[in-house]
């Protein structure tokens, strides 16, 4: 059992090794390769999930290899209730993911050794429980994704004036920016710290208050570039529209999730203290990305660029809810993240199927597709729906926990925020309710007789799979909300109890009242 | 006999070297390239033949040369690099008019005193290896002797270098005449028993004898000559001065602040600090508007000596490690970068960038290496540079735990990190994102592929698996007293 994490972590990485001694005029077998590489990294990952003790609040399937004795650093994967949430969003986003790369039809090779590479990547973040291997999967992802976008992304010319090599150049320079700086303070807290393993710090150091309060804004800013904090967001919108359909799905489905997974994991249980202190700031500078990337959203006429602003302005939510530092807010950037890299993941993976047919995603070139391709456009409906929080999604859910949180938090700022917070969802609602209208309903324009709808089993099962897994946990959120709740607990919430107790006792009332509608 | 020992494979080299000069004066082989294939083969017989050479804790030659596993360690690095620069030799031997085997044995003798450097700990035998290393470049830099651009190379090389071994023996003068020894163990003694600090003329003496090391490792103020010398020298000559050279420089610096002067060598940091700060930028943002590859590998290879300027200014064990880390992978990415370089400027004619569109089509295996070696110099996972630069960062923030001004060292690093990124990808951008002109493959012959495969292996093996590296790169960097 304890292996089988490790094994779903590294199996993409090393059937990408062994795609590289494929035969480059095999595409079929490259594409079975990557494909059952995530698919069983998929099954993997549910039957930990399965076998995931709900009662536990540590890492679970702790499996450790020693690497560098003279860092004390070793391979080490483990589980907590956090963690197991958004592997599952891993395995769930980097198959369907595969699945969509059907539209690749050139250079497959590359593509999927580039993709798989990418995968391990972001799930070895996830689990992995050392500070040098935390770091090192991080920056793993940066040159796929740069090669990703540059090789087979695209970009129509529009009013930004740019090209996809800008795109993903811009994308990579801010991603590593913020990876340096983070790795400032990652080393800062190692030496204070004494030790690489973050169990270790987390629960049995307790650093000095100054070196808390300089290396907080190391991580929060370091990490906040990839969690497209409010002002360095710019790349993401231009990086989502660049990226081929399925770099699109994990890059605002997953990898953007590092950067909060980052924070959340690191920046507040090992810098409490800083936390306090850098947390208004914080509350503040998340209005921002709600309120200012839905504002941008609004004015956009390319649907990937609508929905890059619209992740912008989602992880907004998700940093408010890290910002109030309480059990019900936490847990619901958790599982936010987790609800927004599906739907986000399932949006963009709709816009590459009209896409691939009508190289046309500017809103008003679209009119009345749900004629033509219904099976797509009931789809994105339904994302949309989730998309703006309503009631039977997992987004609603998770919402509601960072607005129930956000309130608690109790000082005035978290309640101007939190009214914000909540007027920025009438916002999303007009921005996505009126490009869904205008593409999909209204008069059908002839010139789009030629799209084909998904019909087969094969072609609808990604959408299908995503909607599921959106809708289930819409109904019955405890699935995920008990395992969160408890290592948000016990291991971040705990950490700032001292003279607080309230926040950190499971039982609490507004919390309940959340989940089970 | 004991002597002997230790000067093995310097003895080896020479022998070698003399050899293929007199093979070629009387019996001269008609296929140059195959010399130069049998050279690289036999320098790579030594490198494996040198991991039998067991370190001896005395010194040899009254005290002037030592074979620790500091001295193996470097050997082992020079041996690497002449045998890849061999290789470059062999496939870059078809564009010298003449004297191609006096090319060869120049390289070999040029590295029997980079051989020496590593052992050295007497400033006379500092002055002798470092002349019999600087000299031979002069010829090397010029070799193409009917094209401009290497003939001045050569000169700009020959000048500036005149000048700062001139700088080196003045201050070698002046080192000998306060202490009345060159021997480092001696001075350290010395050093140590004085109360107060060291005269101003010992610290005039050391500052020239800094300015001479300054100019081997490219250090900011004595880069000047490195952007024009790395263009206008033949290619294999470049990756030389890339690889073997800037080491040689760091071994000395190393051997000098860590040994001879490390009593004093804490009150020196700031100022090595400073200069690693100054270098890191001037390597860095001048390579930004460069647009021919050896050129833009010149201002890389001074951004290079920045980031081991930082882990040298630490001043403790980690950084020291990680100096000697981040030289041993080094050589590989450089090497790997340099024979992409010969094998696409050998089919194009041109070491412009844009002559690189297209590589990842034209030649997968050159296109890849290339992509490589550049991601691996910009530090990027699971790539070996990735993690030699983490350590050297490691190192600057264990010294900042004492000493906080170190953190505005770690800050300008991190900034030229994502300076490079940005040009390194303006040579991936051409490789994989661009179209070619001309499209014709590329054809590579199978030592070159050997020699890339190597490389490339070694880049990511050593990015993943660290730890043999690490360990032998403490091993070496133990014999300093530091902590």
């Amino acid at each position: 059992m304890d292996t089988l994490l490790t094994i779903a972590v590294l199996l993409p990485l090393i059937a990408a090794f062994v795609l590289f001694l494929f035969p480059a005029n095999n595409p079929k077998a490259i594409r079975a390769v990557a494909m059952f590489a995530t698919g069983v990294s998929l099954l993997i990952t549910l039957t930990l999930f399965a076998n995931f003790d709900r009662t536990k609040s540590g890492y679970q399937f702790v499996h450790s290899i020693p690497w560098l004795p003279s860092y004390g650093c070793s391979l080490k994967f483990g589980v907590d209730g956090i963690s197991m949430t958004l592997l599952l969003l891993v395995g769930f986003v980097s198959f369907c993911g595969a699945f969509v790369s059907s539209e690749i039809h050139e250079r497959e090779k590359e593509y999927y050794i580039l993709f798989l590479a990418l995968t391990t990547g972001i799930s070895g973040t996830f689990c992995t429980m050392d500070l040098f291997f935390f770091y090192f999967f991080y920056e793993l992802a940066v040159i796929p994704m740069y090669l990703l976008i540059g090789m087979w992304g695209s970009l129509p010319p529009g009013k930004h004036g740019r090209t996809k090599e800008y795109a993903t150049m811009k994308l990579t320079l801010y991603l590593t920016a913020g990876a340096v700086l983070a790795l400032i303070g990652l080393l800062g807290v190692y030496f204070v710290g004494g030790t690489l393993d973050i169990e270790k710090l987390q629960h049995n150091i307790w650093l000095a208050r100054g070196t808390q309060l300089w290396a907080f804004p190391c991580l929060l800013f370091g990490f906040g570039f990839l969690a497209s904090l409010w002002p360095f967001h710019t790349w993401s919108p231009l990086g989502y529209a660049a990226a081929p359909t399925a770099a699109s799905m994990m890059h605002a489905g997953v990898l953007k999730k590092l950067g909060a997974y980052g924070i959340i994991r690191l920046a507040l249980p090992l810098l409490p203290e800083g936390a306090r202190h850098w947390a208004n700031l914080l509350a503040i500078l998340a209005c921002f990305n709600i309120l200012y990337a839905g504002w941008a959203a609004l004015t956009q006429k390319d649907w990937k660029f609508v929905i890059g602003y619209s992740s912008v302005s989602h992880m907004g939510y998700v940093l408010l809810g890290i910002a109030t530092l309480n059990v019900v807010g936490v847990t619901g950037a958790v599982l936010l993240m987790f609800a927004h890299g599906v739907m986000a993941a399932l949006t963009f993976a709709l816009i590459g199927f009209f896409y691939h047919q009508t190289h046309n995603r500017f809103v008003p070139d679209l009119s009345g597709l749900a004629r033509k391709i219904p099976f797509i456009g009931v789809c994105m409906v339904m994302a949309v729906m989730a998309s703006s929080g309503l009631p039977g999604f997992a987004n609603f859910a998770s919402e509601v926990l960072v607005f129930l949180g956000s309130w608690q938090q109790g000082s005035t700022l978290f309640r101007v925020a939190t009214i914000c917070a909540v007027w920025g969802i009438v916002v999303t609602a007009t921005y996505l309710l009126r490009a869904v209208r205008t593409s999909f309903f209204g008069p059908f324009d002839e010139k789009w007789s030629m799209l084909k709808d998904a019909v087969t089993f094969k072609q609808k099962f990604p959408y299908a799979l995503l909607l599921a897994v959106l809708l289930t946990v819409g109904f019955y959120p405890r699935v995920l909300t008990d395992i969160i709740k408890q290592s948000v607990a016990t291991s971040i919430v705990s950490r700032f109890s001292t003279g607080n107790e309230a926040n950190a006792a499971p039982t609490d009332t507004a919390y309940k009242g959340g989940t089970t509608p | 006999m004991m002597s002997l020992y230790g000067v093995q494979l310097e003895c080896l080299i020479s022998i070698w070297g003399i050899l293929i000069l007199l093979v070629d004066a009387f019996k001269p082989i008609a296929d140059k390239r195959m010399v130069g294939y049998l050279a690289a083969g036999f320098v790579a017989a030594a490198l494996l033949y040198s991991f039998a050479i067991q370190p001896v804790p005395d010194a040899f030659f009254h005290g002037m040369f030592r074979l620790d596993p500091f001295a193996l360690y470097f050997k082992r690095l020079f041996l690497l690099a002449l045998a890849g620069v061999l290789l470059m030799a062999a496939e870059f031997s078809p564009r010298i008019e003449s004297g191609v085997a006096e090319f060869y044995a120049l390289l070999m003798f040029c590295a029997v005193g980079m051989l020496l450097i590593a052992s050295v700990n007497d400033f006379i035998l500092l002055f002798v290896s470092l002349e019999l290393v600087t000299i031979t470049f002069y010829v090397l830099a010029s070799y193409l002797r009917r094209q401009v651009p290497s003939l001045e190379a050569g000169t700009k090389y020959l000048i500036l270098g005149a000048l700062s071994s001139g700088f080196t023996v003045y201050g070698i003068a002046y080192i000998f005449g306060t202490t009345g020894t060159t021997n480092f163990d001696k001075l350290a003694e010395i050093l140590q028993s004085q109360a107060g600090p060291p005269s101003s003329a010992f610290v005039f003496g050391m500052l020239l004898v800094l300015t001479g090391l300054g100019f081997k490792i490219a250090g900011v103020p004595f880069q000047i000559w490195v952007p024009d010398v790395y263009q206008g020298a033949p290619t294999p000559v470049t990756a030389f001065l890339a690889v073997g050279s800037k080491a040689a420089g760091f071994a000395l610096l190393l051997r000098v602040l860590y040994t001879g002067l490390l009593p004093v060598s804490l009150s020196w940091n700031a100022l090595i600090a400073v200069l690693a700060g100054a270098t890191l930028l001037y390597g860095n943002l001048g390579a930004i508007p460069q647009h021919n590859i050896k050129r833009l590998l010149g201002y890389s290879s001074i951004g290079h000596a920045g980031y081991m300027l930082m882990g040298v200014a630490a001043v403790n064990a980690l950084g020291a490690g990680a100096v000697l880390f981040y030289l041993g992978q080094y050589a590989f990415t450089n090497l790997c970068a340099f024979l992409a370089i010969i094998a696409v400027t050998a089919a194009t004619g041109s070491d412009e960038i844009p002559s690189f569109s297209g590589l990842g089509k034209r030649s997968p295996i050159l296109g890849l290496a290339l992509f490589l070696s550049m991601m691996s110099l910009a530090g990027i996972p699971p790539l070996s540079g990735f993690f030699g630069k983490f350590q050297l960062f490691a190192a600057v923030i264990q010294r900042a735990q004492t000493d906080s001004r170190y953190y505005v060292l770690a800050a300008i690093g991190a900034v030229a990190v994502v300076i490079s990124l940005y040009f390194y990808l303006g040579v991936g951008r051409a490789i994989y994102l661009q179209e070619a002109e001309d499209a014709t493959p590329i054809v590579v012959s199978k030592p070159m592929r050997f020699g890339l495969i190597v490389c490339m292996v070694a880049m990511i093996g050593i990015g993943i698996f660290q730890r043999p590296l690490v360990h032998a790169s403490i091993m070496a960097a133990k014999v300093f007293s530091l902590h």
